[in-house]
């Protein structure tokens, strides 16, 4: 069973000495659990941007950001609950950047966030059905739905000349709702999906999954998993008896611990995962690179927006106050106003403390639709030479 | 000690715990925890039932719980016509079909000699009926799932209240249970529980694989309350006065200025904890009818035959006592308890989350509340149910804590205590076991052992 | 003509035959620890998968030391090199766990439950503990070879268009667990200990009044199922990863195969083992590419013709363990209990 983790709370309570005018935000990420190789960089993007507006001592007159984590699991929809329960009454954050996972986040939002009039920010929650929550204008992602990267990936594979792949994804709504959104977009292109089957995380033995999906006769094996659980499992078995040299990756497949496990043989793999090549995410990147983060890590990027957003909505409300907060989040991160970037916070804090407006673009080009979600980009990567490279950006 | 003394000192003790948490952290995460332990209890009751009234030894809970869990959704969400008008008719005929298989292979069990010729009938029966279905099955599915993948992509459910499904969910499982009772209770315990769980795995796959019923691992959430909803309240004219109301001394102290504020602030604050009271309030309901029900079947005629069979099965079978007949009650009923816990715990979610459903969480967490709290003790096991489901959220935050305080004059990058302080949580697995194994030795009958009928023999 | 024959049956034999086999051997090595103590100590071990998860933590451990110091074997694993002094620890756990625990409840006559509720508690500490000292996360140990032929190298010997591949922990895991069982069989059959334990758990007062000390059978019953499970945890662990939630996972199998062989029963233990792992593998494949090269030339089918799909691969274990149940309840080598 996955469960509570508050490793950092005592961590941040040994920092520095908990002043009176700290703001809690609270980054609730599933540090156990199917992502937990990926979560601990996330959650150190998000600090990354409180570290800096805390570093400017420009937030509401030196007032500091004080990050508790919370982990949620990313499958326990009970545990994920408590834990936000408890730091939405108990601890008394302020924001919420969280959760990663889509089912974590739909409960946390409709049983904590709305309830109780806490602005919520997910980097990383994809589900397309995420889209249609009641939520009163209390929950914003910083990543795009699912919806749109099925069919970013459907005319990837059409400009590389693939109308052919087997399907396999992780059996939970993620995997499920990107293998739709997927095979919907590929079909309406005139691609043929031979078979998309799903694989359980954690399993032993995935020689009858790779056997099955081998026989459908497609050359391209998209994998719709998760890194350290089932998707590298698969591609494994996959390399071993041959059955497939070539995968197509997605967001939760793409990180250096699969290479490291792969190997070379990795080289040629191709994927997509939501960010982009802009200004602003080299800045990110050369930002996290400094910090010993993975900049190539995926929501990193999204993550650290999660937390700036967070930062200058409460500069803008002028106070900590959760309502005050979330009425100013669609206005700092929207056109019009003077263009903010990673690394820039202070700049930002200045401009709102004299009443100015911002748009803050951050790493992940941030423009929220009426409803709070992002449209974003899509960065296309390939496996060169043992790295992760970006080609092109749609 | 007698047992009522230990009863009363232990539930006094959980209280004190109780309101230890709402001052510590808040009345809301007390609150939180309370709830979920009113649904332990009743599942650990039901479990109870089994074990402690017949010995059986049910690790398929998990199963039984995803099938109130089920129920809530094909109860209470509102049909969609499209789906049913996609894949509706077709879905029927082939359920027509596989009812009549199993009708002709039961038809063909009874009628014919057991041997070859059964077996050979049987499985032609089989074929043959699986043949008839899948051209059915296979087009209705993918038509049902095909509507609004996203959103729905199934046939949605009755439209009925939510409550309605904790009693459906009881008779979900009661259903399943008398297909499982009817499998495995002829055979020894042990046996029997690796076969209930092996059942409540395939229970789980088929929730989480067939789409066209429950959407699957998509999940579905924003599952309609029997409470108000705390938005609803926090608008609600009469809520806001009564809060008021509530807190006059507090508000007088305040100034004009920040009045709104922190009325608004007490609002929020006020609708969360109303809603859980109301939830409390339900699940209360439900636990002391069980209770009260469970209480009454022990001390009456049938509930002393059932101990009776238990304690001494040949002598009850030389009597002529139908000994799997009983048990099949049992089991029926103790699992239909846990399945109506199952519908309470997705309602509380407000949604149904197929991936969730893990065994250690489910089955094995519950047979330490029973054994611990005090095994064939319904009392025993609803305190079971609150003081291990406390101790395991608790664990959490007091277990890092106890590292933090004991490494803490290692120096904060140390190797070590990074090491302990990330791997601290499974410390809680840990203390579980243990807990389980000092209460087995040193006290098998739990903390409220169970009252005997008669003075204990040794076993 | 001949070509696509061969064709089939290479492809056969890479998704279907090669990884059953490994894997039923893995299932069967498991299983046979599981019917070991069920058939002297009388019950069902739900600690099995989470002891399993520390042998091979030790055998992790010892490895990763080993590798520090620069010691290797060649083209196969260090793991082996490690394997025996993991052993001895795991016996050591198994040993004291048996002392702590089971011994009581023996001393006591418990009835079978009690002593599979006293393996749960077992089973939470074995888990907790494991993860506390070496983390939840995926462990790499396998060094050496990967493979005794790679698929491409045979497509390229024989001009086939299938390949087929053999790992090197595939192959050790058929030799080694052949090696054991040989080994186990013997002792049973041949040595006084073994027969000593073979009346032991066919009748347990009869042998008793033979002057057979009970205490002694039960303690090499949990050596042996110490090694048995060290042994089987590595093989796994060298051809997958290490996990510590696999292990856990594993149990259900393993229970499985055990009782579709036939519980009690050291043969039906091996025999359950390859029914379960064929079983998945060959009720979940698709037969398309199977039926291309057998049926008529160019002929495509167009579904995948798949009895079930993968999504119930798991599933497939307990529908046969269920039916088994139904059918013939002492399993296919009749075992004991019903």
């Amino acid at each position: 069973m996955k469960k509570l983790l508050l490793a950092s709370t005592v961590l941040a309570l040994m920092a520095t000495p908990a002043l009176a005018a700290d703001i809690k935000v609270g980054t609730i990420l599933g540090f156990t659990g199917p992502i937990e190789s990926l979560t601990p960089d996330m959650a150190a993007s998000a600090e990354l941007a409180f570290k800096e507006v805390n570093d400017s001592g420009l937030l509401l007159g030196g007032q500091k950001i004080v990050s508790v984590r919370g982990d949620s699991t990313c499958i326990d929809s009970a545990a994920a609950t408590a834990v936000a329960e408890k730091q939405v009454t108990s601890d008394n954050i302020a924001a919420i950047v969280g959760a990663d996972c889509s089912g974590v986040t739909g409960a946390i939002a409709n049983n904590v966030a709305v309830p109780n009039g806490v602005p919520m920010i997910s980097p990383s929650a994809t589900s397309p059905g995420l889209t249609t929550i009641k939520d009163n204008g209390f929950f914003f992602r910083t990543s795009p739905s699912d919806a749109r990267q099925g069919e970013v990936l459907a005319s990837v594979l059409k400009s590389r000349g693939i109308m052919n792949v087997a399907v396999t994804y992780t059996n939970n709504d993620y995997g499920k709702g990107l293998a739709e959104s997927f095979g919907n977009a590929f079909k309406a292109i005139g691609g043929k999906i031979s078979i998309s089957s799903a694989h359980e995380d954690g399993k032993a033995d995935y020689s009858a999954e790779v056997g099955t999906l081998s026989a459908s006769g497609a050359k391209h094996l998209a994998v719709f998993g998760y890194l350290d659980q089932g998707g590298k499992g698969i591609i494994q078995a996959s390399l071993d008896t041959d059955a497939f040299e070539n995968f197509i990756l997605t967001d939760g497949m793409i990180g250096d611990a699969l290479i490291k496990a792969i190997g070379k043989d990795l080289n040629g793999a191709f994927g997509t995962l939501p960010g982009s090549d802009s200004g602003g995410a080299r800045a990110f990147q050369s930002m996290a690179s400094k910090a010993g983060i993975n900049k190539d890590g995926p929501y990193t990027g999204s993550s650290y927006d999660s937390g700036a957003l967070i930062a200058l909505a409460i500069q803008a409300a002028g106070s900590a106050d959760r309502a005050a907060i979330q009425s100013k989040l669609m206005m700092v991160g929207n056109a019009p106003g003077e263009k903010i970037l990673p690394g820039e916070l202070a700049k930002g804090l200045e401009i709102l403390k004299r009443g100015g407006d911002i748009d803050y673009v951050g790493a992940t080009n941030v423009e929220f639709s009426p409803i709070g979600e992002v449209f974003g980009t899509y960065k296309e990567v390939e496996v060169k030479g043992g790295k992760f490279e970006t080609i092109k950006v749609h | 000690m007698s047992n009522t003394l230990r009863a009363t000192l232990s539930f006094t003790t959980m209280a004190i715990l109780f309101v230890i948490v709402g001052y510590a952290q808040s009345w809301s995460v007390a609150l939180v925890i309370f709830n979920l332990c009113l649904i332990s209890s009743v599942m650990a009751l039901g479990v109870n039932i089994q074990w402690g009234y017949a010995g059986l030894f049910n690790v398929g809970t998990m199963g039984f719980a995803a099938l109130g869990g089920m129920a809530t959704v094909l109860v209470s969400k509102a049909p969609i016509p499209e789906s049913w008008a996609a894949g509706g008719s077709d879905l029927m005929i082939a359920a027509l079909v596989a009812v009549l298989t199993i009708a002709s292979i039961i038809f063909a069990y009874s009628r014919t000699p057991k041997g070859t010729i059964r077996n050979i009938i049987i499985t032609i029966f089989l074929i043959v009926g699986f043949v008839l279905f899948r051209p059915f099955f296979d087009p209705a599915v993918a038509a049902i799932e095909a509507v609004n993948p996203a959103n729905a992509g199934y046939l949605g459910g009755l439209g009925l209240p939510i409550l309605l499904s904790w009693v459906i969910g009881g008779l979900f499982a009661a259903g399943a249970a008398w297909i499982v009772g009817k499998i495995s209770l002829g055979l020894r315990s042990d046996y029997l529980a690796i076969a209930t769980l092996g059942i409540a795995e395939i229970i789980i796959a088929i929730i989480k694989n067939e789409d066209w019923l429950t959407r699957g691992v998509k999940n579905v959430a924003a599952l309609p309350r029997p409470v108000p909803y705390e938005i609803d309240l926090q608008h609600s004219e009469k809520f806001i006065g009564w809060v008021e109301w509530l807190n006059q001394s507090t508000l007088a102290a305040v100034s004009d200025a920040d009045r709104p504020a922190i009325i608004s602030k007490l609002v929020i604050e006020h609708s969360g904890i109303f809603v859980k009271l109301c939830y409390s309030g339900l699940f209360i309901i439900v636990l002391a009818f069980v209770f009260f029900l469970s209480v009454r079947a022990l001390n009456s005629p049938w509930g002393r035959m059932m101990r009776a069979i238990r304690d001494n099965e040949t002598a009850a079978n030389a009597m002529g006592k139908n000994i799997t007949r009983r048990h099949l009650q049992v089991f029926i009923i103790g699992s239909a308890v846990v399945g109506i816990a199952g519908a309470m715990l997705t309602t509380l979610d407000g949604q149904l989350t197929p991936g969730s459903y893990q065994p250690l969480r489910y089955t094995f967490l519950i047979w330490v509340m029973v054994i611990v709290g005090g095994s064939g003790n319904n009392l025993g096991a609803i305190l079971g149910g609150f003081l291990i489901w406390f101790f395991w959220i608790e664990a959490e935050p007091v277990g890092v804590w106890l590292i933090d305080f004991a490494t803490s004059w290692m120096d904060g990058s140390n190797p070590v205590r990074l090491h302990l302080m990330n791997t601290a949580q499974h410390m809680r697995l840990f203390t579980m076991g243990v807990l389980l194994l000092l209460v087995m030795r040193f006290n098998p009958g739990g903390i409220l052992p169970e009252a005997a009928i008669r003075p204990k023999r040794q076993k | 003509m001949t070509s696509d024959i061969l064709n089939a049956f290479v492809l056969l034999a890479n998704f279907i035959i090669i990884p059953s086999i490994a894997y039923g051997s893995q299932l069967a090595l498991g299983a046979l620890g599981i019917t070991l103590v069920y058939a002297v100590l009388r019950f069902a071990n739900f600690a099995h998968g989470d002891t399993m998860a520390f042998g091979t933590m030790s055998t992790v451990l010892i490895t990763w030391w080993f590798q520090s110091l620069g010691i290797n074997f060649g083209p196969l694993p260090t793991a082996l090199l490690a394997m025996p002094f993991a052993i001895l620890i795991t016996i050591a756990a198994v040993l004291f766990t048996d002392r702590t625990v089971y011994k009581f409840y023996r001393s006591k006559r418990s009835s079978p439950s009690i002593f599979v509720i006293a393996s749960i508690g077992v089973m939470f500490v074995m888990n907790g503990l494991v993860r506390f000292i070496i983390g939840p996360n995926d462990q790499n140990f396998a060094d050496g070879e990967r493979f005794i032929i790679k698929a491409r190298a045979f497509k390229k010997m024989t001009g086939l268009n299938e390949g087929l591949a053999i790992k090197v922990s595939q192959g050790l895991t058929v030799i080694i667990a052949i090696i054991l069982v040989i080994a186990l069989f013997w002792f049973l059959n041949r040595t006084r200990s073994g027969k000593a334990m073979r009346a032991y758990s066919d009748n347990e007062d009869l042998a008793l009044l033979s002057g057979i000390d009970p205490e002694r059978v039960v303690m090499l019953t949990w050596i042996i199922t110490a090694a048995l499970i060290t042994i089987a945890g590595t093989l796994y662990g060298l051809d997958k990863s290490f996990k510590p939630f696999t292990y856990f996972q594993l149990l259900l199998p393993f229970f499985a195969a055990a009782i579709v062989g036939g519980i009690g029963q050291p043969v039906g233990a091996i025999v359950g083992g390859f029914v379960i792992a064929f079983s998945e593998v060959t009720i979940t494949y698709a037969y398309r590419k199977f039926a291309m090269y057998m049926g008529p030339d160019g002929w495509q089918p167009d579904s995948l013709l798949q009895l079930l799909s993968t999504d119930y691969k798991f599933a497939v274990s307990f529908i046969i363990l269920v039916v088994v149940l139904l059918v013939r309840p002492t399993g296919i080598v009749k075992g004991k209990v019903v």
